[in-house]
């Protein structure tokens, strides 16, 4: 890291400065200018960021194929509802991360790793570098469905998806990094225009927030769109990504209040979206839906053609081309947090490639390794993305529990400490997560094994 | 704060709040937001018996189901 010693002034003794603190500090200078001139809107637009990232970013490739799937095998009834209330759990878990990232100025893997032991760390940290990397082959492959609608094949995926990583890291900034996806992360809102494109009946889709039927079918089958559909809204990257990134924006306690604005109107905007998906997957309902669901979605933009016109196929493609795309800068930018947090060495987008070799070699490696994958002749790239959200389900408890632990730790947190009713819903989504990815896992293997029917 | 101001009677209270926010902020920043103050690891936190195997109970129920979720992944690719 370089750094320079200066004087502050008079009594004040400077830290050592390094180009991070510099870069920060700018940032941050202009916080307060706006909030010393209670310029409101301007603070709220300066401090946006870390959770819109975080939520727009889980609404994904897998998780938009799996919300469309969803509305094509079973409609509208159960999920219309079942989306909102899966954000309401992740703001839950995502407020605790903007917060303890704010209040202790340090991501979640160095946290765990030098509060509980290396091992929770490490354990941590390995749980991410799986989900991210089988998450990161579904961003490919929802690039490359996305691309095929217009007759470009995977060359074209891999090198969109890595142009991208290499773009946004070249900056030197978190600031202008930050900026760059989110406004990548706002064409999620494409999802919402091809629901409108299809023509749904609105009253349809309003009934269907009042009676909730779970949907037909196999226990497993159930078990197993409960799990995905929860991995396709709260994962371990996102909680490693946004505590991370509030540290790195230079979020302090006095932004706590701009932070929950900030990922409330992310999961507000991500549920209109994810619904927006599952819009468009019910017009094609009445068009074989359940059978198109068996391409993972390779098939979705060709039918919705057919079914809506060229239009919604052509926005729905386009749609799943940001998804992917914004999902692996979210995603690789959580690997690179992780690994320079619990390898020790400096981990901020506000330093330079050559001061944060690790950091960035290990946000475009995470990509590249992906990439190599959907490259690969015969890789079973469908089952991959399905499976994704489901095993970031299976190992998301683990994350929760400790993220639950760092947030009651008074310690660290002092007065911002979880309260009685966070801890209290907390424990149920832990539960309730912990739950549906077991019964899923279980389930399944003692099907394969025949000794369940 | 100089002494002129003190004097003009400025209540004591304003004045020990503008100092301490003074204190907190240098170059804009918070002291425990400077790389050297967040390169400092936190101290190791105590956990009991119960809690520690509670949570080795967790990863080993983690790690069991992940390892069930692969097998059958792997299974249907046969």
């Amino acid at each position: 890291m370089a750094t320079s010693e200066a004087a502050a002034g008079p009594g004040l003794a400077l830290p050592p400065l390094t180009e991070e603190d510099v870069a920060r500090s700018l940032d941050r200078s202009r916080v307060h200018h706006a909030r010393r001139h209670r310029k409101r809107w301007h603070l709220l637009w300066l401090l946006v960021g870390p959770g819109m990232l975080a939520m727009l970013g889980e609404n994904d490739g897998p998780s938009m194929i799996a919300y469309t799937s969803d509305g094509a095998q079973y409609g509208l009834g159960f999920f219309v509802p079942f989306i909102p209330l899966l954000f309401a759990m992740s703001f839950v878990c995502q407020e605790m991360s903007m917060r303890i990232g704010a209040v202790t100025h340090r991501g979640f893997g160095e946290l765990v790793l030098q509060r509980y032991g290396r091992a929770w760390g490490w354990f941590g940290a390995g749980d991410l570098a799986i989900t991210n990397l089988v998450t990161l082959v579904g961003e490919f492959v929802a690039i490359r469905v996305g691309l095929a609608y217009f007759h470009l094949g995977s060359g074209v995926a891999v090198a969109l998806g890595l142009a991208l990583v290499a773009f946004t890291i070249g900056g030197g900034r978190y600031w202008r990094w930050e900026r760059v996806v989110l406004g990548m992360a706002l064409f999620n809102g494409l999802f919402l225009l091809a629901a409108i494109l299809v023509k749904p009946q609105l009253g349809a889709v309003a009934g269907s927030l009042g009676f909730t039927p779970l949907p037909g079918g196999s226990l497993n089958t159930l078990l197993l769109l409960l799990a995905s559909t929860i991995g396709a809204t709260v994962t371990p990257w996102m909680i490693f990504f946004q505590q991370s990134a509030s540290a790195d924006k230079g979020m302090t306690p006095r932004d706590l209040k701009h932070g929950r604005y900030d990922t409330g109107i992310g999961a507000v905007l991500a549920a209109i979206f994810g619904v927006g998906a599952l819009v468009v997957g019910a017009a094609l309902l009445a068009h074989n839906g359940s059978g198109i669901q068996g391409l993972a979605g390779a098939g979705f933009p060709g039918a919705l053609r057919h079914a809506a016109g060229g239009a919604a196929g052509a926005v729905f493609a386009l749609g799943l081309i940001e998804a992917g795309a914004v999902a692996i800068l979210t995603i690789s930018a959580s690997t690179a947090y992780a690994a320079g947090e619990c390898i020790g060495v400096s981990h901020s987008f506000n330093t330079s490639p050559r001061n944060a070799a690790i950091f960035y070699a290990a946000n475009i490696g995470v990509a590249l390794i992906a990439a190599a994958v959907i490259l690969i002749p015969g890789a079973p790239l469908l089952s991959i993305t399905l499976n994704a959200n489901v095993l970031a389900t299976v190992l998301l408890p683990v994350s929760l529990v400790l993220m639950a632990m760092l947030a009651n730790d008074r310690a660290l947190m002092g007065p911002w400490v979880n309260g009685r009713t966070t801890n209290a819903v907390g424990i149920a989504i832990i539960a309730f997560v912990g739950l549906c990815g077991a019964a899923y896992g279980i389930d399944s293997f003692l099907q394969t094994i025949h000794l369940v029917g | 704060m100089d002494k002129v101001t003190r004097e003009r009677g400025v209540p004591e209270q304003d004045l020990q709040r503008q100092e301490r926010f003074e204190d907190e902020l240098i170059m804009d920043l918070e002291r425990d937001q400077f790389v050297a103050e967040t390169s400092r690891p936190v101290p190791r936190a105590t956990l009991g018996a119960r809690a520690t195997a509670g949570l080795w109970a967790l990863r080993a129920f983690a790690i069991l189901v992940s390892l069930m979720v692969i097998y059958t992944f792997v299974h249907q690719l046969h």
